[in-house]
């Protein structure tokens, strides 16, 4: 258990380590943009009540959340483009990959954040003579919104996890940096260790933050409720 | 979309990929009860009052929920050999990373089973005189095992997928053995749209007892 660390390999590489990161939160920031738009119309389908809108939705879900990230990379890297006709390049078969799943997850968060709203409300702002989209807008979805938060920070920690994948496509993200730098350098436990400090650092400190705005947003809705 | 759909390659091969199977099963059944227990103990020094094992015991927790999995595999295989001086067998590396990533999260599934049990409870069974070993696994454990069985079976579909993730370091299980099979008949579409469905087949009914077991716990509080 003598081994002398040596971070300097990290040091000097630096650069490249840093178009990584670059490249890890480019496909992490456009993929949750995407998730969220792919998660919202997928809800708004399931909760539609229309039976051809409904199922088609539900099966999409179903099939992503019960099948491992990994293939969805493989699939969009190496199955999709023979059904499309064209090649894709690595950073849009991540970006397929990693929205269409978090899509998926996305929408179980809204649909489970619109429907724990209380059948109720509905109806008594339906009853005070509200339209429809209206009880929606200024009644569910204000209390819908802060119930999805919590689970919706979680779900976009895992896709920041689940970009490292996009590694195994030759993208060039933080890990598959690190990959070349530790065939450059031989340092391996060096530069992996640095690459896990990076994600545990950055994560952490999202995760406080999450914590610190979601504190703040149930002590402002039970102030205002008062 | 002038393709013709040819899953004879997959029918072909079928052992391959039942080998495939055969071993990310393998690597579930190994790496699943081992992180319920590495799990428990951590939970115990997190839920303990010891400062120094509830420091230990959340680091553990944190370091290995905010990392990628695929990292922690990687870190085993190619880096935890320099500090040991021994290259690990890549199914062994593989069930390291699972583990040790899989137990974060069920000692966490553990302590919020623990902490959920009114102090009431532990009160009363001090005043029968039981040390709190004795109360643990009489009075607590019991009650709340039940009440943490959706989430440990969540955790259980979370592991079989991350046992994909073992492909990258050569273990030959379900993920690596389609890749090659695609590879070796340049058929990606069927052979990789079959591994998915595999996948589904495997891990759907979990996810099925698990929204299960959730609505009738639901229901009886």
């Amino acid at each position: 258990m003598n081994y002398d660390w040596d971070f300097g390999a990290v040091w000097e590489y630096r650069q490249m380590l840093l178009d990584g990161a670059l490249g890890t939160m480019k496909i992490a920031a456009v993929a949750i943009l995407l998730g969220v738009v792919i998660g919202a119309v997928l809800a708004t389908m399931r909760l539609s009540r229309v039976r051809w809108l409904e199922y088609p939705a539900l099966w999409f879900t179903e099939f992503y959340r019960n099948t491992p990230p990994l293939i969805h990379f493989f699939w969009a890297f190496y199955a999709l483009p023979v059904v499309l006709g064209v090649s894709l390049d690595p950073y849009a078969a991540a970006i397929i990959a990693l929205s269409t799943q978090s899509g998926a997850f996305y929408a179980e968060v809204f649909r489970g954040g619109v429907i724990s709203v209380e059948r109720g409300q509905w109806e008594g702002a339906r009853a005070l003579g509200m339209k429809p989209h209206n009880v929606l807008r200024r009644v569910v979805l204000p209390q819908a919104l802060q119930r999805m938060l919590p689970p919706f920070m979680e779900r976009s920690f895992e896709l920041i996890k689940t970009t490292a994948l996009a590694s195994t496509l030759a993208y060039s993200d933080l890990l598959y940096q690190a990959m070349q730098v530790n065939s450059i350098t031989f340092r391996p436990l060096e530069v992996y260790t640095f690459v896990a400090a990076i994600f545990f650092v950055t994560l952490l400190t999202l995760s406080m933050l999450a914590h610190v705005v979601e504190a703040r947003l149930s002590r402002s809705s039970y102030q205002s409720a008062r | 979309m002038e393709f013709s759909w040819d899953f004879a390659p997959v029918f072909q091969n079928y052992p391959v990929l039942l080998k495939g199977v055969g071993m990310t099963a393998l690597l579930w059944v190994i790496a699943f009860p081992l992180s319920m227990l590495v799990g428990f103990f951590i939970s115990l020094a997190t839920a303990s009052r010891n400062k120094v094992a509830i420091g230990v015991g959340r680091s553990y927790v944190e370091i290995f929920r905010n990392t990628p999995v695929m990292i922690q595999l990687i870190w085993f295989f190619y880096a935890f050999p320099i500090l040991t001086g021994q290259q690990l067998t890549p199914v062994f590396a593989a069930l390291c990373g699972l583990v040790l990533n899989a137990s974060a999260y069920c000692s966490e599934i553990f302590r919020g089973g623990i902490v959920s049990v009114p102090n009431g409870q532990w009160e009363g069974g001090k005043a029968l005189g039981m040390s709190r070993q004795q109360l643990m696994r009489r009075v607590i454990l019991p009650q709340v095992f039940a009440r943490m069985l959706p989430a440990f079976t969540n955790r259980g579909i979370e592991l079989a997928k991350n046992t994909s993730i073992a492909s990258v370091i050569a273990v030959q299980e379900l993920m690596y053995q389609g890749r090659a099979l695609s590879a070796a008949f340049y058929r990606p579409l069927e052979i990789l749209t079959a591994v998915g469905i595999i996948y589904f087949l495997l891990i759907y009914p979990g996810s099925y007892l698990a929204s299960r077991l959730e609505k009738r716990f639901a229901l009886r509080t």
